[in-house]
């Protein structure tokens, strides 16, 4: 398969302009020695240019000798040389941004690697942005990820395992764990998966992550993509898995539980009882979300006994003026704030920020003018898509605002029969799902209360020395509880 | 058949949630109408009979694990086969599956029945037949870890209803209770029998045995869980005796959900239209448990199909759930089931227990 480096020159130029394509971006450079030809092959836009002139070009024609593959291997300095045999090689090193070095009439090329690789430089995260703690987040570049990784977690136990993902495009991954913490059935889990994945290319960890998932038909995230690096390495601390693929920005963790999603780092870096308030403050959005417009529709189509008398009136005169039942009127609202949603993400950002006001308030304010909706179905629906953002993950938010739907629908349609059956259906639902084999619904079922402080609430750090359990981790104890309590300080008397 | 099972290890649960799956499975359907039924018998005594039924609870589930102790890991079809034979094994578990068909049945008729009084007047039998099924099916899918879960985590959402049972408590008048001992010994007996129906499903021990992790801490959440079905009978059964009047209690068929009815929060006047809808999450763990025992003594017994085994029964339910509606009364048909159960769940028992004793003594005295 494989064909040999031709040992003349110019079918060795020819060979390598066909493996090109006749690409005009070959770069081919003759150097004429006194004894040799040289050959010098690079992509144009693909190597450092003033990095190929400093340090290879220079020495090659500035020396008085004849070179061997082995001289320029030794004596040329530069980090990374190899030599190689088969056309088909060199134009893959030429590719990633290596300089071939060709002696006319040697079998043997030598490569060096001086890729240019065109990145950006590491931003503040964007979509799950935090209002204080570290604030960079991972960007589009492997070796930029796996640095930052490192430099987070710069230990020897650190496992990097290098897995190629895609047959057509091939792309990078890396399985990353701690060796002394994470569990070996979770490893070898994600490990499996990601070598039994058989596909043309991954465009994204995302995509990745649909493909490796435990279950492919719910709504549910069950492996979190995040673009933060803390967020990433205290997962991993923590005895988790996470794999980071090559031109992705967000990286991937698991396994994980559906209590993880409402977890922000920031709960860790606020003051314990802060963490613990705004972490209930989610839980609770989410279900107020999830219940709040159901609840509306079902109690005013067909249970309006349930509302109490005083605030009957005040409904039934904002709803007088209604045309339509109540459920295709929470539909159309939830269609209204779901548009916006959508149109803002899509918008640049100064004219989404404008739209979202206009669109907002002036068709809020229009549709109550003209007899659309109740003034009382708008506080309901905005307060159920705000508690609906406040999910720290992205993908859980949307997925809570998904579910909303065909809540609704079932409510309108059989009112609070409708939502019990559709509550009690996700609470199946949920009981079914597992990541990466582990159950979703850890720590609640199954029980364990030792997990609860972390997944559903926070305590003192000097109480939270424990690993969960449900990661099984190797190693339990993060650190000696009873050391930790202890204050040796002069005490002032 | 193998008498007795080989449980693969992802199968097996803790014995912690025996103390769930033994409350939720008694749970259910009976719970919403037992004052009437208990009050009917032993009038304002109906607590002794709670008390003394529940005794018995006790008692049953204390025979129930002795036997299941003899075996290694056995259920309750294995050790008929081996105690009765393999004819009078076959024709016993069929009685039990048969047994298990009609609670499911009726479990799920009763609700539909209290829905459509409570909520719905017009809703269709088989709209709400095939919902439940639905939610069955879909649920028994996921395997026994699944079914244990549904159980655990519907009781979580569903026991606080039973806290807001203090509002009705405040109008209790005491003088509802007196005299006390005024029924005669036989109606306090009646009123414990009459009880069968709401206690039901414990049986479910006789199934689920083998799929225990640690059997030597069974006992515990399994009296535990008796307990509690026990006290929430007394509790509902009490306040209900003291709220109502006794003409009115007997008139009133589910007197445990028009408990409901004055109860009202600030943002909630009527909650008893909350409590009934809710009543679907008590049903749940009833129709999963009802239904995971059906599936897995057919596979037993006559090595039928999982899969085609749940939806043939599910069929079947939804069938009989549609048909009764014009050839047979609910009422009696919860009657005769509570009657079947009676005897097969707090009598039957005893019989194996004492079959395995003498079987025991006569092959101690053989080989002596």
């Amino acid at each position: 398969m494989d064909t040999k480096v031709p040992l003349s020159k110019d079918t060795y130029i020819e060979e390598l302009k066909k493996k090109f394509n006749q690409s005009p971006d070959l770069i081919c450079k003759e150097i004429q020695l006194k004894q040799q030809t040289l050959v010098i092959h690079f992509v144009n836009y693909q190597v450092k240019k003033d990095l190929v002139e400093r340090d290879l070009l220079h020495p090659l024609t500035g020396a008085r000798r004849s070179w061997s593959v082995e001289d320029l291997k030794n004596k040329i300095p530069l980090a990374s040389s190899e030599s190689v045999q088969s056309l088909e090689d060199i134009t893959n090193k030429l590719i990633h941004g290596s300089v071939s070095v060709y002696i006319e009439g040697v079998p043997d090329v030598v490569l060096f690697a001086l890729p240019n690789l065109e990145q950006r430089a590491l931003n503040r995260a964007e979509t799950e942005s935090l209002v204080f703690g570290p604030q960079i987040s991972f960007t589009e570049s492997l070796v930029t990820n796996l640095n930052v990784i490192r430099w987070r977690l710069d230990t020897d136990d650190l496992v990097m395992e290098k897995i190629i993902i895609g047959e057509r495009i091939p792309s990078e991954a890396r399985l990353i764990y701690l060796k002394s913490l994470a569990n070996d059935e979770n490893v070898n889990t994600m490990r499996q998966r990601l070598r039994d994945l058989v596909v043309d290319q991954v465009e994204d960890t995302s995509v990745l992550s649909q493909f490796i998932e435990d279950s492919s038909s719910t709504v549910f995230p069950q492996l979190i993509t995040t673009e933060l690096p803390d967020r990433f390495c205290l997962s991993l601390t923590k005895g988790r898995v996470g794999v980071v693929l090559d031109k992705s920005p967000t990286v991937l963790v698991g396994p994980m539980s559906l209590f993880d999603f409402f977890e922000s780092t920031e709960d860790l870096y606020m003051r314990w009882n802060m963490g613990t308030f705004i972490r209930m403050l989610r839980f609770f959005a989410m279900i107020l979300s999830i219940m709040l417009t159901p609840m509306y529709v079902a109690a005013l189509t067909y249970h309006y006994e349930i509302i109490p008398a005083s605030l009957l009136i005040s409904l039934g005169q904002s709803r007088a003026t209604v045309p339509f039942p109540p459920v295709i009127e929470a539909l159309l609202l939830e269609m209204l704030i779901e548009f916006l949603r959508e149109a803002g993400a899509r918008l640049p950002t100064k004219v989404g920020q404008t739209m979202g006001i206009v669109g907002g308030i002036v068709l809020g304010q229009a549709a109550v003018k003209a007899g659309f909706t109740s003034n009382i179905l708008i506080i309901v629906i905005a307060l159920s898509a705000l508690a609906s953002f406040t999910a720290p993950s992205y993908l859980m938010g949307s997925a809570i605002r998904v579910i909303r739907f065909p809540m609704i629908l079932l409510a309108g349609a059989w009112g609070l029969i409708g939502i019990m059956f559709a509550l009690s259906f996700l609470v199946i639902h949920l009981l079914k799902q597992e990541s990466l084999g582990r159950p979703y619904l850890a720590p609640i079922y199954p029980l364990d209360l030792k997990d609860f402080n972390d997944f559903l609430y926070r305590t003192t750090f000097q109480r939270n020395s424990r690993r969960p359990d449900f990661l099984m981790p190797k190693d339990k104890e993060r650190f000696n509880d009873q050391k930790a309590n202890q204050k040796n300080d002069v005490r002032e008397t | 058949m193998n008498i007795n099972l080989t449980v693969k290890k992802g199968e097996s649960f803790r014995a912690f949630y025996l103390f769930f799956i033994v409350h939720t499975i008694q749970i259910g359907a009976g719970l919403m109408g037992v004052p009437r039924v208990i009050f009917a018998e032993a009038g304002s005594d109906a607590w002794v009979s709670i008390l003394l039924g529940g005794l018995y609870l006790h008692f049953i589930a204390w025979i129930m694990l002795l036997i299941l102790r003899e075996y290694e890991n056995a259920d309750i079809l294995g050790i008929q086969m081996d105690l009765f034979g393999r004819f009078m094994g076959y024709v016993l578990g069929t009685v039990f599956l048969i047994y298990v068909f009609l609670i499911l049945l009726t479990v799920i008729r009763n609700y539909i029945e209290v829905v459509q009084v409570f909520i719905f007047p017009e809703v269709p039998v088989w709209l709400m037949a095939l919902c439940l099924l639905f939610l069955m099916v879909y649920c028994l899918l996921g395997g026994l870890r699944v079914v244990v879960g549904a159980s655990f985590i519907f009781f979580l959402l569903t026991i606080w209803l039973s806290l807001t049972i203090y509002k009705p408590f405040t109008y209790m008048d005491m003088g509802h209770f007196l005299p006390i001992m005024e029924a005669s010994p036989m109606e306090i007996l009646n009123g414990a029998r009459v009880m069968s129906y709401s206690v039901l499903g414990m049986e479910v021990l006789l199934f689920i045995y083998p799929y225990i992790d640690n059997k030597k801490n069974a006992a515990l959440p399994v009296h535990l869980g008796l307990g509690l079905t026990t006290f929430l009978i007394l509790l509902v059964t009490v306040v209900s005796i003291g709220y109502f009047s006794p003409y009115q209690l007997r008139e009133t068929v589910w007197a445990t959900l028009s408990l409901f009815k004055i109860i009202s929060f600030s943002m909630i006047e009527r909650f008893d239209f909350i409590a009934v809808a809710l009543w679907m999450m008590v049903i749940i763990p009833n129709i999963v448990l009802f239904g995971w025992m059906l599936v897995h003594g057919m596979n037993r017994l006559y090595n039928a199909k999982f899969k085609p085994t749940l939806y043939g029964i599910a069929g079947a339910v939804f069938i009989a759930a549609v048909l009764i509606e014009y050839r047979m009364n609910i009422n009696v048909l919860t009657d005769i089931t509570s009657k079947v159960g009676f005897y097969l769940v707090f009598v039957y028992p005893l019989i194996v227990y004492i079959a395995l004793m003498v079987r025991k003594l006569w092959r101690k005295g053989r080989s002596a």
